[in-house]
This record gives C-alpha cells, sequence and structure tokens, in this order.
C-alpha cells in the first residue's frame, strides 16, 4: 500500500504532481500494462497455433517421401516394375480392343439407324466381329506369362513385408526387454538377387510369346479386309488399323526395355517427391503396389472450382452490381441479408439437398432430347464433379457478393457523378467506370471465394462421386460430368481407416500440405491484389 | 438561357430552396455565392438534375427552362440534358484512366469510336482548357498523376469535350492553391465566349474577378442579383452587403 505517507507532506509542485504514483501492483503490472498483456496474450495464441497447425502438419507428413521411397525401392527390387512394363504392354493392348469393340458399336447402331433389322446388322458385321475376336485373343500367351510373373513377384514383395515386420517386431520386444523373445522370432532376409533370376530367366519365354503374340496381331489384321465393314467406315478401320501396326511396331523396345532392366539400378532422390506430385495413380491397399500420386485429386479439386466459379462468379457480381448501384433501398434491405444468409446453411444439408435432389434432377435434365447437343449429356453418374460444382457455387456466392458489393461500393461518389454529368447511361457507368475502378476488389472477390470452393469438403464428398480417376478431356466439356475425387475428400474419407504412421496416413498428410500451401497463396494473392486497389483508388 | 421560376425543392421532408426566381444569360459568367448551406449548389445541380442520382429529393413546385424547354418535361432526356450541361466538381474527380481516355469518355458513351475524330476531340479540349502544352507528351499516362490543378482543368476539359452549351462549376478552385486558381479563373474568362457559365464559389474575390452577374443566397432564398460590380459596390439588401462585406458566413 501507499508507503509515500511516511514521508513529511511535500510542498506543492510540478516535480511531484507528475510524478507515478505508487500503488500495489501484482507482478509488478499496473492495470494498464495487465490489460495490455492479455490483447497481446490472445494475438500471440491464435498466431502460436497458426504455427502449431503448421508444424504437426510438415512433421507428420515430412516422413512420407522416405518411406515411398523405400516402397518404390522394394517395387523395383522384388520385380514388380519389370513385371509391369509387360503389363504396360497389355493395358495398351486392352486399350486397342476397346477401340475395335466401340467402332463395332458405332457401325451396329448406324445400320439399325438406317433401317436395317438386327440380325441383319449383326450379319454384316461377321468379317468384323472375327477380326476383333482375333484382335483380342492375339495377347493370351504373353498375358498368360504376365500373370505368372505377377504372382511371382507378389510373392517376393510379401516376404520382403514379413521380413520388416519381423525386424520391427524384434526391436519392440527388445525395447520391452524382452530379448529371448526377440531371439525367437523368426527373419529371414530376402535375397533379392537370386528371387530376381526367376523372373530374368522368364526374357526367353516372353520373347517367345512376344514373337507369337505380333503374329497373331497381323494375322487378325488381314482378316480387317475393306469388306469387313460398309464402305462409309472404311477410313475409321483403317485408322484402327493403323493404330494397331504402330502398337505393333513397338514390341521391340519393350523386350528391350525388359533386357535393359536391372533390379539394383538405383532409385534416383528425388523420384519419391516426382512421384507424389506428378503421379497420375492414388492406388491404395493393393496387393501389388500402392501409388500415392497427388494428380488426380488436384485435378478433380480444380475441376470441380472451376465449375463452381463460373457459375458463382457472374452470379455473385452482377447480384452485386444490382444491390450497389441498381436497386432501390427497399430491395437492399432484403436482398443483402437474404444472399448473406446462404453461408449459414451447413454445408452437409447442401450436401445432402445434392445427394438426394440435385443429382438426380440434373441427370432428368440432360436426359432430355433437345440438351442431347450438351457434350456430357446425358451424364451416366448422378453425382459428378458438375452437380459437386453447383452446390459449391451456391457456397461461393455470398463470399464473393459481399466482398464484390463491398469493392463497388467503396468506388468513390465522385467517378459515378462525373461519368453521370458527362451523359453516360447507368449501364455505362456501371461498366465503364464502376467495375474497372474496383476491379481488383472483385479479383480478391474471386480469388477468396476460389479460396472458399477448393477447401470446402462435405459438400465435394457427398456429391463429387468420388471416383479416383483423372477426367476424361479428349471429351471436352463432357469431363465436366464425370465423377472425380478432391484433396479434401480423400482426406476425410481415409483419414479415419489409417494406421498412424503408415505411409498412407503420411500420404493423406502430405495431400493437407498441398492444400493448406494453396490455400495460403490463394490468401495471399489476394490481400496483395487489395492492397493494390486501396492504393490506385487513392 | 436559363430561367428559374418559383422553384421550391426538398430534401426529404426539409426544404431546400424557397420560391426562386432567376434568369441566367447566354454567354456570361454567372456566380453563385452565399453561406454554406444556403442552397446555392443544390440549385446547381438542378440545372443538370444530378438531384435526380439522390434519393429522395423532389421539386416542390415551380419549373427550370433551358432555351424555354421545361428540363422535368416527361419528353426530355435527361442523358441528353447533361450532354448539353456540363459540369465540374468541387474535388477534381478524373477516372483511373487515362488522360486521353478521361476525355475520350464523354464521346465514347456517345457511342464515337473514331479513333481519329476521338484524337481531335481530346487535343482541342486539352488545349481548350489550357493544359494540351502541358500533357500532350503522356497522354497515355494515368489522370491520377497530374498535380491538383492540372486535374482540375483535366475535368473542364472533359466537360467541354462533350460541346455542352453550359457548364456548371461547383467550387472549382475550393481545393486549389493561388496559382492553379488563377490558371482556372484565367481559363473561365476565355470560356465565357462559347459557353455559359455557372459558377458556386465560396471566395468574394473569385465572385468579383471572374463573374458578369453575381447570386447571393441565403437560407435557401435568393437575396439579390444582379451586375457583378452592383452587387460588390452598391447592394440593394443589407444582408448582401453584410456578407459581402464579411461581417457574417
Amino acid at each position: 500500500m501507499p508507503d509515500s505517507q511516511s514521508t513529511p507532506a511535500p510542498e506543492r509542485s510540478v516535480a511531484l504532481a507528475i510524478r507515478k504514483e505508487k500503488r500495489f501492483r501484482p507482478l509488478g503490472l499496473t492495470a494498464d500494462s495487465a490489460i495490455r498483456r492479455f490483447f497481446q496474450g490472445n494475438a500471440a495464441f491464435a498466431i502460436l497455433a497458426l504455427v502449431l497447425i503448421m508444424v504437426f502438419l510438415l512433421r507428420e507428413g515430412a516422413g512420407f517421401f522416405g518411406q515411398n521411397s523405400r516402397g518404390i525401392r522394394v517395387y523395383r527390387l522384388a520385380g514388380l516394375e519389370y513385371v509391369d512394363i509387360i503389363k504396360g504392354q497389355l493395358d495398351r493392348h486392352a486399350e486397342l480392343t476397346r477401340a475395335a469393340n466401340a467402332l463395332r458399336l458405332k457401325i451396329y447402331s448406324d445400320a439399325l439407324a438406317k433401317g436395317a433389322a438386327p440380325q441383319a446388322a449383326t450379319a454384316a458385321l461377321a468379317g468384323f466381329d472375327a477380326f476383333a475376336e482375333a484382335l483380342g485373343d492375339a495377347s493370351e500367351d504373353v498375358r498368360s506369362l504376365a500373370s505368372d510373373l505377377t504372382e511371382q513377384a507378389a510373392a517376393v514383395k510379401q516376404r520382403e513385408q514379413i521380413y520388416q515386420d519381423s525386424i520391427e517386431q524384434k526391436a519392440m520386444l527388445i525395447r520391452a526387454g524382452k530379448a529371448g523373445a526377440a531371439a525367437a522370432v523368426s527373419s529371414v532376409a530376402v535375397d533379392f538377387g537370386r528371387e530376381i533370376k526367376a523372373l530374368s530367366a522368364s526374357l526367353p519365354i516372353y520373347k517367345d510369346a512376344n514373337r507369337l503374340f505380333a503374329k497373331k496381331l497381323n494375322a487378325s489384321l488381314a482378316m480387317a479386309g475393306p469388306q469387313s465393314v460398309p464402305a462409309a467406315w472404311t477410313p475409321q478401320l483403317s485408322g484402327l488399323k493403323a493404330a494397331a501396326e504402330r502398337y505393333a511396331a513397338t514390341f521391340p523396345e519393350v523386350e528391350a526395355e525388359l533386357a535393359a532392366w536391372r533390379y539394383d539400378a538405383p532409385v534416383p532422390w528425388y523420384r519419391s517427391v516426382t512421384a507424389f506430385l506428378f503421379g497420375r495413380q492414388w492406388l491404395t491397399a493393393s496387393f501389388w503396389q500402392d501409388w500415392y500420386g497427388i494428380i488426380p485429386l488436384f485435378i478433380g479439386s480444380l475441376l470441380v472450382s472451376l465449375i463452381a466459379l463460373l457459375i458463382a462468379v457472374p452470379l455473385g457480381v452482377v447480384a452485386a452490381i444490382y444491390v450497389s448501384e441498381v436497386a432501390g433501398t427497399g430491395e437492399k434491405t432484403w436482398i443483402k441479408p437474404a444472399i448473406e444468409f446462404i453461408a449459414a446453411i451447413p454445408s452437409v444439408v447442401l450436401g445432402f439437398f445434392g445427394v438426394a435432389i440435385l443429382g438426380q434432377s440434373l441427370r432428368a435434365v440432360s436426359e432430355t432430347t433437345w440438351l442431347a447437343w450438351v457434350p456430357g449429356f446425358p451424364m451416366s453418374e448422378r453425382l459428378n464433379a458438375f452437380t459437386a460444382g453447383c452446390l459449391l457455387a451456391f457456397m461461393a456466392i455470398p463470399t464473393i457478393f459481399s466482398l464484390a458489393e463491398d469493392a463497388l461500393t467503396n468506388v468513390p461518389r465522385h467517378f459515378k457523378e462525373a461519368s453521370f454529368a458527362l451523359g453516360a447511361t447507368r449501364l455505362q457507368t456501371i461498366l465503364r467506370v464502376l467495375v474497372p475502378a474496383s476491379l481488383s476488389g472483385l479479383i480478391s472477390a474471386i480469388l477468396l471465394g476460389f479460396g472458399r470452393v477448393i477447401g470446402e469438403t462435405m459438400v465435394v464428398l457427398l456429391c463429387a462421386g468420388n471416383r479416383i480417376a483423372i477426367p476424361d478431356f479428349t471429351q471436352g466439356l463432357g469431363a465436366f460430368f464425370q465423377p472425380v475425387h478432391t484433396m479434401t475428400g480423400i482426406i476425410a474419407q481415409e483419414m479415419g481407416e489409417v494406421v498412424p504412421g503408415s505411409i498412407h496416413y503420411r500420404a493423406l498428410f502430405m495431400v493437407g500440405i498441398v492444400l493448406f500451401l494453396l490455400a495460403l497463396g490463394i490468401n495471399y494473392v489476394a490481400q496483395r491484389v487489395v492492397q493494390r486497389y486501396r492504393i490506385s483508388i487513392g | 438561357m436559363i430561367a428559374v421560376e418559383k422553384l421550391d425543392f426538398f430534401y426529404g421532408a426539409s426544404q431546400a430552396l424557397h420560391g426562386i426566381d432567376l434568369r441566367i444569360p447566354e454567354n456570361r459568367v454567372t456566380a453563385f455565392i452565399g453561406p454554406s448551406g444556403c442552397g446555392k449548389s443544390t440549385l446547381l445541380r438542378c440545372f443538370n438534375r444530378m438531384n435526380d442520382l439522390i434519393d429522395g429529393t423532389r421539386i416542390g413546385s415551380g419549373r427550370i427552362l433551358i432555351q424555354g424547354v421545361d428540363i422535368h418535361d416527361p419528353d426530355v432526356d435527361v442523358i441528353s440534358l447533361r450532354r448539353q450541361v456540363g459540369m465540374v466538381f468541387q474535388k477534381s474527380n478524373p477516372f483511373p484512366k487515362s488522360i486521353f481516355e478521361n476525355i475520350a469518355y464523354g464521346l465514347e458513351v456517345q457511342g464515337v469510336k473514331n479513333r481519329r475524330r476521338l484524337e481531335e476531340v481530346v487535343e482541342k479540349s486539352l488545349r481548350g482548357a489550357a493544359l494540351w502544352e502541358e500533357v500532350k507528351d503522356r497522354l497515355h499516362t494515368s489522370a491520377l498523376g497530374l498535380s491538383g490543378g492540372q486535374q482540375q482543368r483535366l475535368c473542364i476539359a472533359r466537360a467541354i469535350a462533350v460541346e455542352p452549351r453550359i457548364i456548371l462549376m461547383d467550387e472549382p478552385c475550393s481545393a486549389l492553391d493561388p496559382i492553379a486558381t488563377a490558371k482556372v479563373e484565367e481559363l473561365i474568362h476565355e470560356l465565357k465566349r462559347s459557353y455559359t457559365i455557372v459558377i458556386v464559389t465560396h471566395n468574394m474575390q473569385q465572385a468579383g474577378r471572374c463573374s458578369d452577374l453575381t447570386a447571393f443566397f441565403y437560407l435557401g432564398r435568393l437575396v439579390e442579383m444582379g451586375r457583378t460590380e452592383k452587387i460588390f459596390t452598391n447592394p440593394v439588401q443589407t444582408q448582401t452587403e453584410d456578407y459581402i462585406s464579411g461581417r457574417f458566413g
């Protein structure tokens, strides 16, 4: 308590009047500084939380590359890579067969459309069918060899897995102080050099099978004479035959690749990074080889966001223009809250709406005949990128609308007056003065809308169709109507099932990091754009 | 040129102008003076119907005639009216575009696309606003890079580019330094030959220097209007004399 009382009452003077009063200060804090510390602490806590999240993401994700690298090394050591070379050849053959079948279907339905009876149409295609069948069967020797090799390689990989597990188990027992039990665990290292000999030994057999394959392929091509299809389809047939010939010409390359393949060739260090960033496959829990390539998910996320923005940007911006420039005060008072209320709808409710109503109605619409010209219609899947995109657009509209409306309202009134005073109409004023003057504000509104949709999870998980594959962009806009999976969706879907610490778990964290960096980048760019906008308006 | 007959004007419920009656002759500079809130700017903004942009404004009674046509007649197109009656604002307000685009704007919104024509008009208007020599080498740089006085002359150039008959100026020099003000006043003097000019000003000396007629407003009423020399040397109303001599306002 005040201890100045003990000293004699001082004279009144400026020097005394301005001196700080001595008060009781818990922990040496005055009320002012305590309040300051409190606010400081709150701000620091928010930043600390952000840092912790980043550290956590990085810590959990960082192990991924090491594990992925090991996985890829075993893929090579156990000979899976070798077998995949042959499988790749077979896959390309399967593509060729599919093309032949697709062509047959086209010719057949064309004949029906021209009034031919089904039997007659089938009979006319007898020659083609014989060719297609021979084409399909040409690969059977190579295929049976490949399936034998697949089993061998998979068995090697499994033994390696058992060996790794046993080492882990031993280490665990030793840590627990049970050295005796640890010694009892049998662990036999896999001798890849010996195992791989069985695979390499198959090369002559493969060469024989391959020669047979090429012979059969050529024989089947000889069957496809000009009479096997109606004259109008000859160009397509020769296109198909040319593709088959090009394919046959790659056989020596495949053989050379197999001959040159070495199980002990080192895996370059960057392989596990590129396999993640540019990998076109996300394949988990497979008996063969797991691949963690982010590309299908990344493209899925981008495609869904693109659709959402294509819908939300015109709607949001035009609504903002209407509210800020055209609507009367009465309209404003209810349009603005109504649009902003959309943001309050829980995303799971929107997703539910998408599954139950929107997907179904979109498909019904796509099946109407007068919309048949739209690429991708009729939709084959009820839930696809477009369904999810529509709902995401709905969620992005309030964000884009509010920010765009702010940007437009912040354009100084004197720009508008100057334009009107020069005899511009309202529309001219909006398009030539207000929109350009608020352009950076509008762009940042769109960017933040983009940030909103790319991070959205529930709606895409429920409505995007969840097929992990890169959409077939050869169909043009039809790609919009294919099911996709997204980065957010995959984390939400798979995180609950993975073993913590496993490569799959870490791969999901890596996806999370990519998503985090993307959102960070978008927000950063948006902020920079807004800064520029403030400066340009002055 | 402009005739105002018994004009009452309202912002919502409050009346801003009471029974204004005045005539503005052609090719003269008419100054509106009076203390803040006396309604002089409001009256000025009636002449090109800029008040239409403000919610809740309305004309109570009376008319405004320009060359005998009531500008509130339903047959009058407000867009065309504003092309005839240009305006320069208190705060210079060039668009955040290039100098060229600023001047060409008024023509472009009329649908003029011919590049040659636009270039001619831009040069003519900038010469008319005594700005050409200063900016001819940077027509395509941002207008916001000009000084305050240059920006205001740019706004005048922009107004005359659409060839109006009347130019309204709402305290055009209030944000300018004395040198820039002198240039604008000189310009007003030049423009008088081709345009009818109405200028609102707080600056007595300015009204004295550059106007032919002066109208003094007080509390929404026109107190006195006449030749500038007469208003300044020998006003009829004591209120006018008090204001001019600086006793109030």
